[in-house]
């Protein structure tokens, strides 16, 4: 695709891996599953490492990162949201926000430079997993009747704007969440892929013909991979106090 | 038990290593048109043997068009891919087991006993300082009871001392009287005996002078009261003149 006189490769191969194994076969494996199971494999190895006894009265090393990690989600997710409740959902919240990172922070990673959760699979998986989880927390919490009361009639509304609020409650809270918890990581990571692929193209292409003009975008690349970096943090945070918002709502209708 | 965990993760962070190395490589493939185009020829060759009879066969070469096309059309990237679904989902599933089971269990049990320790420490540090504190205190009211028995000791001699200076001054005092008594009471002797002598002596003298003036001898006893009548004027009238009868 000639773009400015710049060949810039279409959306879907930037996106769309070729398979490498079981080519043809609902197991086959690509790039993306490659780095899903290596975001895998780096939370296990992490917490595994960090999790052995050790006498160190200061943390150090992946114990410190394990720790970390654990304590922001502690403090900053399920206190902030759920309260000492949600101590309980702490495994489920810390994969989630260490999984959806290490398939995130791939964009910056050298030869590798892509991340997963540009395609929407992983999204929407966890989305619609948390989902369920909210509303099996809801159900279980208030009843089926406490909860679609709750959920579809909040208290408080004067009675007159049902009318409009529980159409809008049962759309948001049933059917949009989930969407927009998949859609939201899924977008991010996709336009930071794209800006960074632009600037590299431009970068490289300039520099064939003018060597100055191409620091700028260069330079763009480099600022814009620091920021790629914040944003993959920043969306496994928000998908992760999204969900235990999700949760906390269920759990405690009052709030 | 450690070094077995140790090879197990050892293990799971080299086959990591290894997906990420493969995942680089991946992406070189299909990510140009021109790649797309020439698998799509090559695709169309093995089935119909040559680009020539592919263009001969009406539909043949709808289809090798098609595909052609589908190389810069992009398929729509917010459809999840099957294949993506499964091995993503399957992933975050193993991943959770593990947190769930020992991951976040194991860190949060070192995170705990830390917690522990140090509030254990900090009870010990607690009873330690409450200990000083209290040797502290206890050493203070030694020292107060020391101090109070030394101003004690030091007040109770003072007092004697005083008393002894106040013994010594008064033995002082009452030797001094005596010994001006004694004094006294031998001046008083010695005037006496020196007022005797000297009445002794004048009455002598003065009988001696008497007679040689009138020549005759005169009553012995009379001469005598004549004299001490004398004396007695005499000293009676010295006192007088002295006053303080010295």
């Amino acid at each position: 695709m000639s773009v400015f006189a710049l060949e810039f490769p279409p959306v879907s191969h930037l996106f769309d891996w070729p398979t490498i194994w079981f080519d043809g076969t609902p197991l086959a494996i690509n790039k993306t599953v490659l780095i899903y199971l290596a975001a895998t494999a780096a939370t296990m190895v992490l917490f595994g490492l960090a999790g052995r006894t050790r006498e160190s009265l200061v943390p150090v090393g992946v114990q410190h990162v394990a720790e970390s990690g654990v304590n922001f989600i502690e403090n900053s997710v399920v206190m902030q949201t759920i309260g000492p409740d949600g101590k309980k959902f702490m495994p489920f919240l810390t994969s989630m926000f260490f999984f959806i990172l290490f398939s995130n922070i791939t964009e910056v990673v050298p030869f590798i430079q892509f991340p997963a959760n540009s395609r929407m699979a992983v999204p929407i998986t966890l989305a619609l997993l948390v989902w369920v989880v909210y509303n099996v927390v809801g159900v279980k919490s208030q009843g089926v009747f406490g909860y679609l009361k709750n959920s579809l009639f909040p208290p408080g509304v004067p009675w007159v704007l049902y009318v409009i609020v529980t159409p809008i409650e049962l759309v948001s809270t049933f059917v949009v969440r989930p969407f927009s918890l998949a859609i939201r990581l899924w977008a991010n990571m996709v336009a930071g892929h794209l800006l960074l692929v632009t600037f590299a193209i431009l970068t490289a292409t300039l520099w064939e013909f003018f060597y100055v003009p191409a620091a700028l975008p260069f330079v763009m690349l480099i600022l814009m991979t620091a920021f790629e970096i914040l944003v993959s943090f920043l969306q496994a945070f928000i998908f992760t106090i999204l969900t235990a918002v999700y949760i906390g709502g269920s759990m405690h209708p009052e709030h | 038990m450690a070094r077995k965990t140790l090879r197990l993760f050892a293990t799971l962070g080299a086959a990591s290593a290894v997906l990420l190395a493969a995942a680089g490589p991946a992406g070189a493939a299909g990510e140009t048109i021109g790649g797309c185009v020439l698998e799509q020829v090559h695709h169309a060759e093995e089935e119909y043997g040559s680009l020539g009879a592919v263009e001969a066969d009406e539909k043949a070469f709808k289809d090798f068009e098609a595909d052609l096309e589908g190389c810069v059309e992009a398929p729509s990237p917010i459809l999840p891919e099957l294949d993506e679904i499964i091995w993503g989902g399957l992933a975050f599933v193993i991943l959770f087991g593990f947190m769930w089971r020992w991951g976040f269990p194991a860190v949060k049990r070192a995170m705990d006993a830390r917690s522990e320790k140090i509030r254990s420490d900090l009870d010990a540090a607690d009873a330690a300082k409450t200990d000083a504190l209290r040797t502290k205190s206890d050493y203070e009211a030694q020292l107060a009871e020391a101090k109070t028995a030394a101003a004690a000791i030091i007040d109770d001699a003072r007092a004697q001392a005083d008393q002894l200076r106040q013994d010594l001054q008064a033995r002082a005092e009452a030797d001094i009287a005596e010994q001006r008594a004694r004094a006294a009471a031998d001046i008083e002797s010695s005037r006496r005996q020196a007022i005797d002598d000297l009445r002794n002596d004048v009455a002598a003298i003065a009988v001696g002078a008497a007679e040689r003036v009138v020549g005759a001898s005169l009553d012995a006893g009379v001469h005598r009261s004549l004299i001490d009548g004398y004396i007695d004027e005499v000293a009676a009238g010295t006192s007088a003149g002295n006053g303080d009868g010295s």
